[in-house]
């Protein structure tokens, strides 16, 4: 063959070739997957280490996310709805783009434009239900998210999850702390110095008193961490989430005691969104206007992220080098831009029913966040002196995107969706005793039809019947227990093992002194020491206990 | 830089699996090393063999404070100088996408500098020098070696086997993360 034809041969081969190493294939898939924004995360985990890389990875794990929020509401609800658009009388003023009412109040930018019909483009061809399509697209992505937020929070805790009964002494960190990801080589030399800077401290005594503090940390940010308080009014359903988190110190391994001091993040708290919904409730189409609040939250939230980085880092960094040279060079605070990100994903998915273009908004404001924030860390802060748990954190900041984010969301869309009224004059679901009808009058148009009566029966007999739910969750407990039980005897078999291993190393230190008193036996004019002169004929009874032994076999 | 297509056997291509786009990426940054030396053409399985210092010169691994026991770990020879296989063996266990047991492994032969099994007492005042520039004085090194040995020798012969070392890396998560070199 010519070289052309077997470069093209080569091109073609089929993806189901045998292969003797699996990993490189693997890397193939994670090469494509990464090849975006690949060589400036490189760069980034070069001069910065694992932590803070971690804080890029999660940002571009939420753009993605983005952009797939995205595409789904854009694809089902947007796009058809431009087909049946009506004419927008209003006029565009630049003000429109920071208080989101104007111009696009009559765009597909809000829940009030849409209309309620069944788009028919073609007479008697297929016709497309709006309202049908609204609340499937939203229900089913916050399905998606929701198994997606799963199965990444499973996956990490069982890569990362140590247990906290093992004593996690300082040996591990001497071993398996060397960032292999430093490129850079003045980083490089930051890192061994602060190495060393550990190692003295604790070689003085410090890391007992370290790992009290430590568990105290922990214990305490269990106890304190999500406070979610709701409570319900009579009638009108007042749902109110404000989440104050505490977190703890976190990252440092060695916590001197008074560092252990609590981040209390008080801007953390969900807007009131259910005292907006019933202070606009009797309004004229109420569901836009909570769309234009949340899209000003998300704009003031983009705004106080850019400005959060120009104050915390670059003037921080002026000061620190030219005012007051005690301060230094700022280090990156990972923990806070980890919690502004969760914040600005908590208000896309309470806005995307009232507002479905905003995860497109939300992308590009992730889009410019992640470059700003990069230049930023690049001019500005120094490599983190104390060592981050990244791994661990990465698992407590997607159990935090998941409880209280996306768990409050959902309760307050579902209350939303079953038990508030539509607004009569605008949106998808108008002239509708609540949102949630449109589904079961779709079922009661179902039973007439003999094809689907099965869907029907599905509908009456297992979603809305409070049987089918009892017994689903009996089953999900007892499966529970079941594995509980699975890791309570794993556990004792641990421990179990981890003696046996102690004492097969004694018996092995027990066989070896006896070996080499047998070979003394055996060849007496070898050098004995002056304080084991014992006579041969006393070795001989255990003689027969060694050979026994070693039959047997030694660890 | 000529022409920048490769040519290989489809016997080659199970071993190499130059189909596979990493792989392609790996082989060019190989052949940069040293581009006189390193054919483009693989079809006659030609022998090759990079010099630790041209290995040790790449922007990923040259600040790396073990670059050299690196290069010793993965070089069929033991002497750092490594072949195309080697090579791609290496960045494939520096990779996310190895396995724990796989890397914990590898990791005990890096820092086991005497190729003996173990990782023994000179061993680890080896790697702590290495880790802290040689900054510590040989009393702080010897504390800090004997700290790790008392923590983590479960069969207490003195030095850390590689079940020792498995072990402890299981009570450090982010090891994962850690021993991970992008290319």
């Amino acid at each position: 063959m010519s070289k052309r034809e077997r470069i093209k041969a080569i091109q073609k081969m089929p993806e189901t070739m045998k292969r003797k190493r699996e990993i490189r294939n693997s890397l193939s898939e994670y090469f494509y997957r990464l090849s975006f924004w690949h060589k400036t995360l490189k760069i980034i985990g070069g001069e910065f280490g694992t932590s803070v890389l971690s804080y890029f990875i999660f940002l571009k794990w939420l753009l993605n996310f983005n952009i797939f929020s995205f595409l789904i509401n854009f694809g089902f609800i947007t796009i058809p709805q431009f087909v049946t658009a009506e004419p927008n009388n209003l006029s565009f003023t630049g003000l429109e783009l920071l208080t989101g009412a104007g111009y696009f109040q009559q765009t597909v930018l809000y829940y009030g434009f849409y209309t309620n019909a069944t788009i028919r483009k073609v007479k008697n061809g297929a016709s497309y239900n709006m309202q049908l399509a609204y609340i499937f697209t939203v229900g089913i992505y916050f399905v998606i998210c929701l198994l997606i937020l799963l199965f990444s929070m499973a996956k990490s805790f069982s890569r990362n999850f140590i247990n906290p009964q093992t004593y996690s002494g300082n040996a591990s960190k001497l071993l398996c702390t060397w960032d292999f990801n430093i490129t850079n080589e003045k980083a490089v030399k930051l890192k061994q110095k602060n190495l060393s800077t550990q190692i003295k401290v604790e070689n003085t005594g410090d890391s007992r008193r370290c790992k009290g503090t430590e568990s105290a940390c922990w214990s305490h940010s269990a106890k304190a961490c999500a406070l979610i308080s709701f409570w319900h009014s009579d009638s009108s359903m007042i749902v109110r989430f404000p989440i104050n988190l505490s977190l703890p110190g976190f990252g440092s391994w060695h916590t001197v005691p008074k560092h252990s001091g609590l981040l209390d993040l008080h801007h953390f708290s969900l807007p009131d969104v259910h005292a907006f919904v019933f202070s606009f409730h009797p309004l004229k189409c109420w569901e836009t206007l909570i769309g234009q609040d949340i899209y000003r939250l998300v704009l003031v939230d983009f705004i106080f992220c850019l400005l959060g980085s120009f104050f915390g880092e670059f003037l921080r960094r002026i000061i620190g080098t030219t005012v007051c040279l005690s301060l230094g060079v700022p280090e990156f605070d990972i923990g806070r831009s980890v919690l502004d990100l969760i914040y600005a994903q908590t208000l896309t998915w309470i806005g995307i029913l009232f507002s479905p273009l905003l995860p497109g908004i939300q992308m590009m404001s992730f889009f410019i966040v992640f470059y700003v924030k990069k230049v930023s860390l690049m001019r500005n802060c120094q490599p983190p002196r104390k060592a981050w748990r990244a791994a661990q954190m990465t698992t407590f900041f997607m159990f935090l995107l998941f409880f209280p984010s996306l768990s409050g969301v959902l309760s307050v869309i579902a209350v939303t969706v079953w038990r508030l009224k539509p607004s009569e004059g605008c949106g998808p679901f108008r002239g509708l005793p609540s949102i949630y009808a449109a589904i079961s009058e779709w079922v009661k148009i179902l039973e007439n039809y003999v094809d689907s009566k099965w869907v029907a029966w599905i509908y009456n007999n297992l979603i809305t019947s409070e049987l089918f739910f009892f017994i689903l969750s009996v089953v999900i407990l007892v499966i529970t227990y079941l594995y509980w039980q699975i890791i309570k005897g794993r556990r004792t078999m641990a421990k179990l093992l981890r003696e046996q291993i102690i004492n097969g190393a004694k018996d092995k230190m027990f066989l070896l002194e006896k070996l080499r008193m047998l070979q003394r036996i055996e060849n007496p004019f070898t050098p004995r020491r002056q304080d084991q002169q014992v006579s041969p004929v006393a070795q001989i009874p255990l003689f027969q206990s060694c050979v026994h032994y070693s039959c047997v076999g030694f660890f | 830089m000529g022409n920048k297509q490769t040519i290989f056997t489809p016997e080659q291509l199970d071993a190499y699996q130059v189909q596979n786009k990493l792989n392609e990426l790996l082989f060019y940054r190989y052949r940069d090393l040293a581009p006189q030396l390193v054919p483009l053409d693989y079809t006659n399985k030609p022998n090759v063999t990079l010099p630790y210092e041209l290995i040790g010169s790449m922007p990923e691994l040259k600040d790396n404070p073990f670059r050299q026991r690196i290069a010793e770990v993965f070089s069929e020879s033991g002497d750092g100088n490594m072949t195309l296989d080697d090579f791609l063996d290496m960045f494939s266990v520096l990779s996310e996408m190895a396995p724990r047991d796989l890397k914990a492994y590898y990791a005990f032969k890096i820092y086991d500098f005497n190729n003996d099994d173990y990782i023994c007492k000179s061993d680890l005042e080896k790697t702590v020098n290495k880790l802290t520039r040689n900054e510590l004085t040989p009393e702080e090194v010897n504390l800090a070696c004997d700290k790790v040995i008392y923590e983590a020798d479960l069969d207490n012969d003195g030095k850390l086997s590689l079940e020792d070392f498995q072990h402890m890396i299981i009570r450090a998560p982010d090891f994962l993360s850690t021993f991970h070199i992008r290319i």
